[in-house]
């Protein structure tokens, strides 16, 4: 049986070692079957495949670290990109179409959080269903249309700049950099942990019920906004079915990065670790040349494996306590 | 039939000045009721609005969908009770129906088409079993590498492209009525009986309650956790496979991407049926009143004019309405969320 581990195991045990092992492992084979992956243009491609998914999955991070889930992350980000090329369109200014296609982000987080915290809905329904409302409403207020056309100020946020890098891959390092802050040096941070761990002892050492709830929905609200601009700035052009899915991709990268769907648990440099690996995975596909469904075969697989690889640790734990001995 | 499987029946002791029940005591779970009732008065006025609401026609075409839904909605309804969900229920429909295409595609004879699909259905439910139960990792977790593992195995087999020319002994699901009913319905409601069955009359639906109110309570028990779990996700691949060939009957063409909308509205279903989402209950009328609610609000709603992204919309409000006013219904729960 394991002894007390000592403080070097445990840094080795941890999932972002063993991500980042598997990461150094997929870097040495991809030197061998395609040195061009390597390129300074195909890493500033794949910097900037990352950086709205980053984002996005900061927010989603919150979310699960407070053992909730959102489903209509996707539906979010469709919802602020057609409201931001709309206003952008009709003429409005960069500034306020900005601040209102935020706002857009954050009003839709509250009534996520809203509904699962007033009205104790679970948040895997509560999504789902706003999931449906946000994405219906979008497709009536768009009738289905593509806006194809995007503002130039806009277009010109989807260019690269400083370095090569376009504004979404700048944005995304600052937002890690904010999120870590906020996350471990502040009450609000620590009370998402506490809270996702178990929200009856949370609120034993006086966590409110709410507040947990409505920061992680709201800044996931915010963070999908502003990954939204990028989205629709790279892409340029959107439609009321725009990001179908992303969701369940941003939920995967985030797992994939050892964060526990049920709360409590979770890391942004795992979470980087997983956006790296699932974007990567896909450009080196691209670069050889593989098919679009061996894509998804691949990253399915990279998903499972995932998953039973950070739940060894976790099993053992289990069976621990099942034994009875101390934890 | 009990409402739910779950609640056991109170200590009735003979006391005579408690004999007389109250009136209005909520017995079991009152959500299925509760949809049903609205959706009673919605096909009032949906009738008296459009005099097409209660035509044959309507109701054929009606309940055609609802049939397919219906059997996946009831696979998810042991996976919801145990305490699991599937992601890749939507993912499964369209590999099976992807294996009904290329089977036919191949001069397969009827028989063997259906048998491929739902074979192929079972043995990636098997698959999603294998991991939950034998290996224990968690559901949403292990569903949604296998949503994404499924479709792309699906998108491969039929190089993205859709199939046609399906046999015409195919198309029978399709098109056979017996007493002006079609038989998909007939097939659904034949499968609910047996879900309620094994749900409340056999050890295996005992299983699936008990796993999804505690887990390790059942282990603890001496239940066949692991085999049991297996056995649900198996019977949700099985049920996917069938809605497959159904959908296949149904569209006389077979795409990957067919059961995309299904996993959800499953989810929604059982949940606006008034199964909670963390396990533990589960009842096979509550599940076909929240599927049948969904489909006959959506149609009704086609009927009244009322725009088609509306009626997507309406249909997660009621979801949202349903659940919130079930939770107020029975009160603050013990841990106090």
């Amino acid at each position: 049986m394991r002894k007390i581990s000592s403080t070097r195991q445990r840094k080795l045990d941890r999932h972002e070692t063993k991500l980042a092992a598997l990461l150094v492992l997929f870097a040495t084979v991809l030197a061998f079957v395609a040195p061009r992956f390597f390129g300074a243009a195909n890493l500033s491609l794949l910097a900037r495949s990352m950086g709205v998914l980053l984002i996005v999955a900061v927010g989603m991070l919150n979310v699960i670290i407070t053992g909730g889930i959102d489903i209509s992350a996707g539906s979010i980000l469709a919802v602020v990109s057609v409201v931001l090329v709309r206003l952008g369109n009709h003429g409005m200014g960069a500034p306020y179409a900005l601040a209102l296609g935020l706002l857009t982000g954050i009003f839709l987080g509250a009534i996520n959080a809203a509904l699962i915290a007033e009205f104790r809905i679970p948040p895997i329904v509560a999504t789902l269903g706003t999931a449906g409302l946000f994405r219906g409403l979008l497709l009536e207020w768009t009738q289905g249309e593509w806006e194809s056309s995007i503002p130039a100020w806009l277009n010109a946020w989807g260019r690269p700049r400083w370095g090569g890098l376009d504004a979404s891959v700048w944005t995304a390092a600052l937002v890690v950099v904010i999120a870590a802050m906020v996350l471990h040096r502040t009450q609000i941070g620590r009370a998402l942990f506490r809270y996702g761990d178990s929200p009856i002892a949370a609120a034993r050492v006086g966590i409110s019920r709410r507040q947990p709830i409505y920061f992680a929905y709201i800044s996931l609200g915010f963070l999908t906004a502003l990954g939204a601009i990028f989205y629709a700035a790279q892409l340029g052009a959107v439609q009321g079915n725009a990001a179908n899915g992303y969701e369940l991709t941003v939920i995967a990268a985030v797992v994939l990065g050892g964060a526990d769907i049920l709360g409590g648990r979770g890391s942004l440099a795992g979470t980087f670790l997983g956006v790296l690996l699932l974007c990567s995975l896909q450009q080196a596909l691209v670069l050889l040349h593989v098919e679009t469904f061996w894509q998804n075969i691949a990253t399915g697989a990279v998903v499972l494996a995932g998953v039973i690889f950070s739940a060894a640790p976790s099993y053992r734990k289990k069976i621990m306590l099942r034994q009875g001995s101390p934890a | 039939m009990s409402s739910t499987a779950s609640t056991f029946p109170p200590n009735s002791a003979p006391d005579p000045q408690t004999k007389r029940t109250p009136l209005f005591r909520p017995a079991g779970n009152l959500q299925p009721g509760i949809v049903a009732t609205l959706i009673l008065f919605f096909c009032l006025y949906a009738g008296y609005r459009s005099g097409d609401f209660w035509s044959a026609l309507n109701w054929r075409l009606l309940v055609q969908p609802l049939a397919e839904a219906g059997l996946v909605s009831l696979g998810m309804m042991f996976v919801i009770a145990s305490g699991g969900i599937d992601l890749s229920a939507g993912s499964i429909i369209g590999l099976s129906a992807v294996a009904a295409g290329l089977a036919a595609h191949h001069g397969w004879s009827v028989p063997a088409i259906e048998g491929i699909a739902i074979l192929s259905g079972l043995l990636c439910g098997a698959f999603n079993g294998l991991m939950i139960g034998v290996l224990r990792l968690s559901s949403i977790l292990v569903t949604l590498g296998s949503m994404i593992l499924f479709s792309g195995i699906a998108l491969a087999l039929s190089s993205g492209s859709s199939f046609a020319g399906f046999p015409e002994g195919l198309l029978w699901w399709n098109d056979a009525t017996f007493a002006h009913i079609p038989v998909e319905f007939l097939l659904f409601l034949g499968v609910a009986a047996i879900a309620a069955v094994l749900l409340q009359r056999t050890l295996w639906g005992h299983y699936v309650v008990a796993i999804g109110s505690n887990p390790v309570t059942a282990r603890y028990s001496g239940y066949p956790v692991a085999l049991s779990t297996f056995a649900i996700y198996s019977v949700q691949g099985l049920l996917c496979g069938m809605t497959g060939v159904l959908m296949v009957a149904r569209l006389a063409s077979a795409r990957a991407d067919m059961g995309q909308g299904l996993m959800l509205m499953a989810i929604a279903a059982v949940v606006l049926g008034g199964a909670p989402i963390e396990g533990g209950a589960a009842s096979v009328l509550g599940t076909v009143t929240g599927v049948g609610a969904f489909y006959i609000v959506q149609d009704g709603l086609l009927l009244l004019d009322v725009p088609p992204f509306v009626q997507h919309a309406l249909s997660s409000v009621l979801l949202l309405v349903a659940v919130a006013f079930g939770n107020l219904l029975r009160g603050k729960r013990e841990d106090g969320r």
